[in-house]
């Protein structure tokens, strides 16, 4: 029962914006954003278009940002993700293309437990709607399968504080999974002329959960502090499953980023403006 | 030993999940598998089995004598497309990157002869309106008959372009539609055209869907509306005649069934082509494609309309060859137009 509470506090947290209570603390927090832009391999096999397995490359750019938020004593903290993926994918017999094109944003909050001076382990939810489409460059009348989910995830972050010589490392490891939600899926032969022209929506809207659904983010990086500059590398292993109306979809990528870091105050005015020093939301 | 198996099964599972790697090889070129799977995708998506009393299980049994793994691309495409020929459907087609093939049976029937060309210069003639080679129009007998003629509904007008074309046809009394030799295109632009002649919304026919790979696994027949277009519609009260021939086939044959609800359309010609069935797009593991029929489209009867649609008024071969007429679908068209007959 107390997990219904605890899922219920962060469903919450997730729809209520935060009080502006940081006027009370004296040293405020920062918004650490990252940008990246990773290139790697893509296997997408959807049945609606095709029984095979297509492969090729994925390009990602993934933008996030991070705060700590008033409520929680400084122990809760925001999670913005922005996603985009285009993939170029072909058929085992290298003659057909799919192209797929894809835009998720999530929105989580996590509880910081500091185990030991140099780990944190951060646990929370987050609410993901993401939108796309894979393009089957042959297929004449189903040429495309499109993409709609909007997902309750649990995450994890387990974070590591560590140096190599006199350079600060910050290594993080990041899990997203979706508990449940709801999808689009068109049924078993239903074409979409069928259900964009006539409107037979029907069975096209499906409640998702591990049943029919089954998808993961494993999310590794490490911010190198220079002077003057954060870099941030990283490795993104996404996989997406769903079994819906007997037509299966399974996108698999493997994505190596890199990019950069930024920490800002997102509310400014006189009184920060004469601050020395600001509390990270990331490290 | 047992329990090792399973665990490296499971283990093998989650190192694919994250990899993303098919441990299985989905590409072959060997004629069994191909074969196979050809024979699988149809039996799980075509839609015409029952309507058409095809045994397919007797035919995978004749077809799989023919098959075997040292025969060459040529002679497996040629035994494939006859295969596919069984199901009698336009809508099923093989690709390979030098072959498609295709069934034509349905458009070869005692059909009057067709030339576009015919009826350009010598019932037309100076002064035709059109758009990209695939529309043309005029207003024929002194003004009296409107004449529009749609090669194919692949290409679709926009909203502009047909209401400059009603705009010059509205002093007509009647109009002439003429889609012999139209194979169909997009139903969006078919509904497009069709939507210029419906003054409120009506029921034109019924759409199913494979809801299972059971050959008898389909949805409940959905109704279709069709919505009267915002912009210049024609008069209801207005007669409207549409030429059709056996190469009216797919989204004409679609058209034509639409169409035929409304009280002051007459359909003149000889038999439609048929092509009901919304067709898909799958592939064989050597790569090749394969398009067939999926989703049957009925008319407001619930009735297939696959093997084609009668005309309301028939003009036979035997006709055109007691009258000395260049066409006498149209002349006929024509006449009932000006005199009623």
């Amino acid at each position: 029962m107390n997990r219904i509470y605890i899922l219920l506090f962060i469903l919450l947290c997730i729809t209520l914006p935060g009080h502006s209570q940081e006027e009370k603390q004296d040293t405020p927090y920062s918004v650490n954003e990252g940008t990246m832009f990773g290139l790697g391999s893509s296997h997408v096999k959807d049945t609606y278009l095709s029984p095979f397995t297509y492969s090729g490359w994925g390009f990602r750019i993934l933008n996030e940002r991070m705060k700590i938020i008033s409520a929680g004593d400084g122990r809760i903290s925001r999670q913005q993700l922005i996603n985009v993926d285009i993939t170029s994918t072909q058929n085992p017999a290298e003659n057909v293309n799919d192209f797929g094109g894809f835009v998720d944003y999530s929105l989580g909050f996590h509880y910081r437990f500091n185990l030991t001076p140099s780990f944190r382990l951060m646990t929370g939810a987050s609410g993901h709607i993401m939108g796309g489409f894979l393009y089957n460059t042959r297929n004449s009348n189903n040429p495309l399968s499109a993409k709609v989910d909007l997902d309750l995830n649990l995450s994890a972050i387990i974070m590591h504080y560590t140096r190599i010589k006199e350079t600060p490392l910050i290594l993080r490891y990041q899990i997203d999974a979706p508990i449940a939600g709801v999808f689009f899926s068109p049924d078993y032969g239903e074409s979409y002329y069928e259900i964009f022209n006539t409107g037979n929506l029907g069975h096209t809207i499906a409640f998702n959960s591990f049943h029919n659904k089954f998808a993961l983010k494993n999310y590794l990086t490490v911010d190198i502090l220079c002077k003057g500059f954060t870099l941030r590398t990283g490795y993104l292993n996404s996989i997406y499953y769903t079994d819906n109306n007997n037509t299966q979809t399974r996108i698999i990528s493997n994505t190596f980023l890199v990019g950069w870091v930024k920490e800002f105050v997102a509310l400014g005015g006189k009184r920060n403006k004469k601050r020395q020093k600001i509390n990270s939301s990331f490290y | 030993m047992k329990q090792y198996i399973s665990y490296k099964s499971f283990l093998l599972l989650i190192l694919s999940l994250l990899l993303g790697c098919d441990f299985s090889n989905e590409y072959t070129q060997s004629p069994i598998h191909n074969f196979k799977a050809l024979w699988e995708i149809l039996d799980e998506n075509y839609c015409f089995f029952e309507y058409k009393n095809i045994d397919w299980d007797i035919i995978h049994d004749e077809y799989i004598s023919y098959i075997h793994n040292d025969m060459d691309d040529d002679y497996l495409f040629s035994t494939l497309s006859m295969m596919l020929n069984e199901l009698e459907d336009g809508h099923v087609n093989l690709f390979s990157p030098y072959r498609v093939s295709s069934y034509e049976g349905w458009q070869y029937d005692e059909t009057l002869p067709f030339a576009f060309y015919t009826v350009r210069y010598e019932y037309l003639e100076d002064g035709v309106s059109g758009f990209d080679d695939f529309l043309f129009y005029k207003a024929i007998e002194n003004g009296k008959i409107g004449y529009i003629y749609y090669e194919t509904f692949k290409e679709g007008l926009h909203e502009k372009e047909m209401d400059e074309m009603f705009e010059e046809l509205k002093n007509c009394s009647g109009l002439i539609i003429d889609i012999r030799d139209n194979g169909g295109g997009s139903l969006t632009n078919s509904d497009r055209f069709a939507s210029r002649f419906f003054h409120q919304k009506t029921l034109t026919g019924y759409i199913q869907h494979k809801t299972g790979k059971g050959r008898n696994d389909f949805s409940e027949p959905y109704p279709i509306y069709l919505q009267p277009s915002h912009s210049i519609l024609w008069p209801e009260e207005k007669p409207v005649v549409i030429l059709t021939n056996r190469r009216c086939y797919s989204a004409s044959n679609n058209f034509i069934s639409k169409m035929g609800v409304l009280k002051n359309v007459t359909t003149i010609g000889t038999p439609t082509g048929g092509g009901s069935g919304f067709p898909f797009t799958s592939e064989l593991p050597n790569g090749w494609g394969v398009r067939f029929s999926t989703s049957p489209i009925l008319d407001i009867h619930k009735e297939h309309t696959e093997f084609g649609i009668d005309p309301d008024i028939l003009v036979k071969i035997s006709d055109s060859k007691e009258s000395p007429s260049l066409d006498p679908a149209l002349d006929k068209a024509i006449s009932f137009l000006l005199t009623g007959k």
